[in-house]
């Protein structure tokens, strides 16, 4: 008699648990896979009252039209180029603050992090105003310079108080003893401290790149030369030309999407960590 | 959440205990290295953060009209820029929807982030391929979202009013979700708060997962059911951290302007001219630095505001 209760309510429960999942998973996933979709369909079976998920005729015309005929290609090469040039920059000068906050108590530390944690809320409506006057005076408008200063320092925050969260683990016996071999202070941080924290080295260069990769307001203010746009810029402005061509659009979206995807995918075990205080939203 | 923030900085304090006798000078000389090590990056945050932010305060106070800078130096006004953007209707108009932009978005986050959460916290086979879904909307770059979730809601061929149309509500069969001024609020909206939920849910997951099984054995013996077992325990036991997720969703919505300027351009007519826009707009559209400079600052103000809040609850939360 108990166990049938207890089997009833088992059901019960997942029932529910599985009825919420089917939910939460047709929301999250749909709206990708109708992009993914949508870029493989032809023109034909887009523009219909009855539209299917899987494409009955699939075809990769949207994707050669995408990387032959538009500067889409262009746009991706100028992503990458200014997003994996913040990342390294961004990780170098952030492992060294980092380190610093980890390892030493000096006077002033405090109020430089309460800053650090600060700086990552200002509205960034306040910053491109003087920035673009002086990008302007620099003569840096239309340059990838000007992204790459702005983006390096914008991540800055987040990567310095992450690294520093993963320094903090790595325990300063293992310095100290290198230290009392007669290594440098800096070779200590070289040859221990980096090479045990390559995990969150990693993870922090990805989101570093995410957010370089993702970023749209300073890209379409400082940039307005089609061959220096990167793609978020690019693909806002082929979206005003080409804006009922759904199919191409849907594919150059993919394309956009699939390095963002492959990386989360790598730090997808770190993602919970150092996050809250992090502040990343990708 | 404690565990984890406590984790991050476990191992400090105890070694470097500093001796109470040092002067400051000694103490800086001590520590010399370490101004080396956090140098390049506090002059790249001063150079191109801080700076920028005191020209900000002082643009705000000139008559920076972009096209005449190349004939005079832009002269002061005092605060004439302040007074004109308190009685512009539009600014006013802004600061409501963009409050109330905020609060449907936190809030309507808030609520999926925890049930998810909660779902996710549960014990069930296949538990690993939903929460790997549930990040999905999350890595799409956000302008590449906005444009997908245009189509989403395209009027004629658009899959939600198909869908919609499908399950008997008709009178959703053309129905133009940007077109109209509260179906485009509401809209715009929904895509962040999809694109917003990943994080929050993650977040909360994590500091679920720190809640020790025996609080909820010893609740369960007592008699709680699911509802008095997350009310009661999880809900009060992660507040620190649900607080905190929700100071920083009010300062990133509030910011809100990748989605809303793909997806609407603060249209139509106007009716989504949130702050962020409506401050880039007055800039970079009709070039009136020294308005938007004004407009900016008031921005920032609220942002530091609520800033100044997050800031002191992580303070009660770590140590440095």
């Amino acid at each position: 008699m108990k166990s049938q209760k207890a089997k009833h309510k088992a059901l019960f429960r997942y029932t529910v648990i599985y009825l919420a999942a089917a939910a939460v998973m047709f929301v999250s996933l749909f709206p990708f896979l109708w992009m993914i979709s949508t870029s493989f369909k032809p023109t034909s079976e887009t523009f219909t009252r009855i539209p299917r998920l899987i494409p009955k005729s699939p075809t990769l015309d949207n994707y050669r039209m995408v990387l032959g005929e538009t500067m889409i290609p262009k746009y991706f090469l100028n992503s990458l180029y200014v997003a994996v040039l913040t990342t390294a920059i961004s990780i170098v000068v952030a492992s060294l603050g980092a380190y610093g906050f980890s390892r030493f108590r000096f006077p002033g530390r405090s109020p430089a992090l309460i800053m650090i944690l600060g700086v990552q809320m200002f509205p960034s409506q306040v910053i491109i105003i003087p920035l673009f006057i002086v990008m302007k005076n620099l003569a840096l408008l239309n340059t990838h310079k000007s992204l790459l200063v702005s983006y390096t320092t914008f991540t800055l925050p987040l990567t310095v108080w992450m690294l520093k969260g993963f320094f903090d683990e790595i325990p300063r016996e293992l310095e100290e003893a290198a230290l009392i071999d007669g290594c440098s202070k800096l070779g200590a941080f070289t040859k221990i401290v980096l090479p045990l924290s390559l995990q969150g080295i990693v993870a922090s260069a990805i989101f570093a790149f995410i957010g370089a990769w993702n970023e749209f307001m300073f890209a379409m203010t400082f940039i307005n030369l089609e061959e220096l746009k990167t793609m978020p810029v690019g693909l806002t402005s082929f979206f005003g030309r080409f804006t009922v061509e759904w199919n191409p659009l849907m594919a150059a979206s993919v394309l956009f999407t699939i390095p963002s995807l492959i990386f989360f995918a790598l730090v997808q075990r770190n993602l919970a960590r150092g996050l809250v205080a992090g502040a990343v939203k990708g | 959440m404690q565990k984890q923030v406590s984790g991050l900085n476990k191992g400090m304090g105890r070694a470097y205990a500093r001796p109470a006798s040092k002067s400051l000078l000694g103490e800086i000389k001590k520590n010399s290295m370490a101004y080396l090590f956090i140098l390049p990056a506090m002059v790249g945050i001063f150079a191109v953060i801080l700076v920028p932010l005191a020209q900000a305060i002082i643009i705000s106070f000139k008559r920076y009209y972009i096209l005449d800078i190349l004939r005079e130096d832009p002269p002061f006004i005092g605060l004439a820029n302040y007074a004109t953007i308190l009685s512009d209707p539009q600014f006013w108009y802004s600061l409501r929807i963009t409050i109330w932009f905020t609060f449907a978005c936190v809030a309507l986050t808030m609520l999926f982030g925890l049930l998810i959460a909660i779902l996710l916290d549960q014990d069930f086979p296949g538990r690993d391929i939903v929460t790997v879904s549930v990040l999905v909307p999350w890595v799409i770059p956000r302008v590449a979202s906005s444009i997908l979730w245009k189509w989403i809601y395209d009027d004629q061929f658009g899959i939600l009013n198909y869908m919609l149309s499908k399950i008997g509500l008709k009178s959703f069969a053309n129905f133009p979700w940007l077109a109209k001024a509260g179906s485009a609020f509401w809209a715009v909206i929904i895509v962040v708060v999809w694109q917003s939920v990943p994080f929050i849910a993650v977040s909360l997951l994590a500091g679920l997962r720190t809640i020790p099984d025996e609080v909820y054995e010893a609740a369960e013996i007592d008699g709680a059911g699911f509802w008095q077992k997350t009310t009661l325990i999880s809900i009060p036991m992660l507040r620190n951290l649900i607080t905190i997720l929700i100071v920083m969703s009010t300062i990133w919505d509030f910011k809100v302007f990748d989605q809303m300027f793909v997806m609407t351009e603060g249209g139509p007519a106007g009716s989504t001219m949130v702050l962020g826009i409506y401050t880039w707009m007055m800039a970079f559209g009709r070039l009136q630095m020294g308005l938007a400079s004004a407009l900016a600052m008031i921005m920032f103000a609220l942002v530091m505001i609520v800033t100044i809040l997050y800031l002191r609850l992580l303070m009660r939360e770590e140590t440095f």
